[in-house]
């Protein structure tokens, strides 16, 4: 059976996240953007209302939804910043990994930290040669008795500046390429782990993004997340959740820059009628408002799937690539319709075109999208 | 047809090689516009002045006001020329040179060409463009700055917008409103403004790319002398449609030529870039879309040349410029997403950061690259103009 609407629960999740976002995201958006600081102020009050965490369960101190309500509460904090939603959004990611392949003990003791500490956590996987391609990470960890020794450098780490600890991937046998890698939690405060300088970035400049250099540094064996080799397994699953709610940063960028389209196209006039009833004009509205919708559609299908406990790898890359590319495409339109006034800076979707283009990339970027598509179609039955 | 240069053009562009290879600035400023844009602007002053001295400034320009007196294909020679050599370009060229130099030749009077067009080469004097206004951009002709004429003299108020180097402008070619109750064509006029009147006011907007190089330009009251008016009084828009044909025609020149460095350097950077374990280069997607730009690169050079050939017959490049305008300011962004997509996750640094691609030019390009599918006419204007006037369709 086919069913389109909320629950009453999602519905009230959405409009509180909706209002959280009006009130108090989208009013400091572009202070954020110039700035580039960590939105603190908001992230407390976000874990006031239980918009941090998402992922981890109740019995951890998480609010525990499940991937299609994080869609939902995601498009519309994104709607009012990608990158502050970006900063927000982060734990819930780093999360995963330890509900994925952790112990109890682990669980307990570190997504605890992140619920009742407010702690940040970040993952800890791109590098400055190993982006979309997991398995030519160059970061090792070195077995020594007890412990492992991970050297190596991790690049454009979100939340990376304020995380009090990293999960980290390493390869432990490099001749067994995927399967050689495994996933360590790594203190910041662990002898040997700095953090390098900030990145500027072009666009999400909220969300904190950071190179982590880890130098001999010592990890006790118990700090292993699952099994030796097991990392990219863990990554894969990890994406089966996460890939959804990107794809919905992408919606609620894209919404937000359609909004102000309309709004745009209804309030100027050229050639004696308002913009929006030149044809021209309005078609890319209408053609805004259909890839919005599609979309949301892609993404949420692609959490439920996963949600029900069915494979949506093929659902969740069609849903990202789908996503960030409509993103990409109605925010530049976005700012064709506002004409000069768009490319300025004193109106606001010269930011979303900025914040736009990162989704493109992280998370997979729509290209290996497409390949993992395209093998999924061609190896499926 | 023949698309073959003649011996006597060849000839030219070995002239032209062998003065460059001589006369290059040996050193330029380690600046781009946007940081340190005094000292540039000097730099830039005293390149154009040798160029100028040597004859190389305004090529298709009569000689009496400066010019060569050569024709539209030796232009075409000598921007490739310079592109080749990686000379500094000539400063506020697509503005004074390309814009007014035009627009003065079809309708200034005599006196106002002797006064003005010989300082435009020698550069020592730079222009600004005083069109779009907050209520009107593609429908220029909704402006609404007014002149009044009082004795001797026109009195402007009012405001414009997204006006290019404002800040370090000498005059504006600027169009303003002297006849509010003739139909909206009809009651323009082109004024020359002495930018350091008194009454005007500058004030640079920050845009996508963080710089600020368009600037708002307010009017309170500014007298203008009368025989600074271009033309007949209210014949200004005859005026704005040269300005703009010339702007979205002959200045592609450069466009093209920097498209097509652009895109070596692209290669160049495919080459140095690293994608899966092997350079982008070898990337069948990257080769792909670098082999699309290319050809793009060349459908651009060729309807330029067929739009200099026009020029060379009839004088000026006909509503057909709409065509250039419309194909090089969107293959710009095109190629510029190829640059994005080649530095991956690097492509989110920009300038300043540790890891910035080429000090994080490419993704200046790609902001950048947004601007010119909406200024000049936007591309939805374009497809208007071509509907229109190229296909002879109705009014939509």
């Amino acid at each position: 059976m086919i069913g389109f609407s909320l629950s009453s629960e999602q519905v009230s999740l959405k409009k509180l996240a909706h209002e959280f976002a009006e009130r108090e995201i989208a009013p400091v958006a572009s202070e954020y953007d110039r700035t580039a600081e960590f939105p603190w102020p908001i992230f407390n009050l976000a874990h006031d209302l239980g918009l941090v965490n998402l992922s981890v369960p109740e019995e951890f101190g998480g609010p525990g939804v499940s991937v299609l309500d994080e869609c939902i509460i995601n498009e519309e904090l994104s709607w009012g910043c990608a990158g502050i939603a970006g900063a927000l959004g982060m734990n819930s990611v780093a999360a995963l990994p330890l509900m994925i392949a952790g112990t109890e003990e682990q669980k307990r003791k570190y997504l605890n930290r992140l619920t009742i500490d407010r702690e940040v956590a970040s993952y800890a996987v791109t590098e400055p040669g190993a982006g979309s391609d997991v398995a030519s990470i160059k970061t090792t960890a070195r077995r020594v008795g007890n412990d492992y020794i991970l050297n190596g450098t991790k690049n454009f780490i979100s939340n990376g500046s304020y995380a009090t600890y990293f999960v980290v991937f390493a390869m432990v046998e490099k001749e067994k390429q995927h399967d050689g890698i495994s996933a360590f939690i790594v203190e910041r405060e662990s002898e040997g782990v700095s953090v390098g300088r900030k990145e500027d970035k072009m666009g999400q400049r909220a969300s904190d993004c950071a190179q982590i250099i880890f130098e001999d540094v010592r990890v006790p064996k118990q700090n292993r997340l699952g099994s030796e080799g097991s990392a990219f397994r863990i990554a894969m699953k990890v994406f089966d959740r996460s890939r959804p709610v990107v794809a919905t940063t992408a919606v609620g960028v894209a919404r937000r820059a359609m909004e102000h389209a309309i709004d745009y196209a209804r309030q100027r006039k050229t050639f004696g009628r308002e913009l929006g009833q030149h044809q021209a004009i309005g078609f890319k509205l209408a053609d805004m408002a259909m890839q919005v919708t599609a979309a949301r559609w892609m993404s949420w299908h692609a959490a439920w799937l996963t949600d029900n406990g069915q494979r949506n790898t093929r659902e969740a890359a069609c849903a990202k690539a789908f996503a960030a590319d409509a993103c990409m495409q109605i925010t530049c339109e976005a700012v064709q319709i506002f004409g000069g006034y768009g490319y300025m800076k004193d109106y606001p979707v010269e930011k979303l075109v900025r914040d736009a283009k990162g989704i493109q990339i992280y998370e997979g970027t729509s290209e290996i999208q497409r390949l993992i598509i395209a093998r999924d179609l061609l190896t499926s039955p | 047809m023949d698309l073959k240069y003649t011996p006597e053009e060849e000839r030219f562009r070995n002239e032209v090689r062998e003065w460059l290879q001589a006369n290059l600035p040996a050193e330029r400023p380690e600046v781009s516009e946007s940081e340190n844009m005094d000292e540039w602007m000097a730099f830039l002053r005293n390149w154009q002045r040798k160029l100028s001295d040597a004859g190389w400034a305004g090529i298709a320009w009569p000689k009496e006001y400066g010019g060569r007196g050569a024709g539209v294909n030796e232009q075409l020679i000598f921007t490739e020329e310079m592109a080749r050599a990686k000379a500094p370009n000539l400063m506020n060229v697509s503005i004074g040179i390309e814009l007014v130099g035009p627009a003065l030749m079809h309708h200034g009077a005599e006196a106002q060409r002797r006064r003005y067009l010989p300082k435009i080469l020698s550069a020592e004097e730079v222009w600004c463009q005083g069109f779009s206004e907050p209520g009107a951009g593609s429908d220029l002709a909704s402006l609404q700055t007014r002149a009044v004429i009082d004795g001797d003299r026109f009195i402007v108020t009012g405001q414009k917008v997204w006006t290019s180097w404002a800040e370090y402008s000498d005059h504006c070619i600027l169009l303003v409103r002297t006849d509010a109750s003739a139909p909206r064509h009809k009651g323009i006029s082109c004024l020359l403004v002495d930018m350091r009147s008194p009454g005007i006011t500058v004030r640079p907007t920050r845009q996508i790319t963080g710089e600020t190089e368009f600037s708002e330009v307010f009017f309170d009251g500014v007298a203008v002398p009368r025989e600074n008016l271009v033309g007949e009084i209210n014949g200004g828009w005859g005026v704005a449609m040269t300005v703009l044909m010339h702007e979205r025609g002959t200045s592609a020149i450069g466009y093209q030529i920097r498209l097509r460095s652009e895109l070596d350097e692209l290669m160049e950077l495919a080459k140095r870039i690293e994608k899966n374990g092997r350079p982008a280069s070898a990337d069948p997607l990257i080769q792909q879309k670098l082999a699309q730009s290319f050809i793009e690169v060349e459908i651009l050079k060729y309807n330029i040349y067929r739009s200099a050939t026009q020029i060379a017959r009839n004088g000026s490049p006909g509503p057909e410029s709409s065509i250039i305008k419309l194909f090089w300011s969107e293959m710009d962004r095109r190629q510029k997403e190829v640059a994005m997509e080649l530095m991956g996750l690097r492509s989110q640094l920009v300038r300043g950061s540790k890891g910035a691609v080429d000090h994080g030019r490419w993704q200046r390009a790609f902001l950048w690259s947004r601007a010119g599918t909406i200024y000049a006419g936007s591309s939805e204007i374009q497809r208007n103009i071509i509907a229109e006037r190229v296909l002879g369709l109705p009014r939509g």
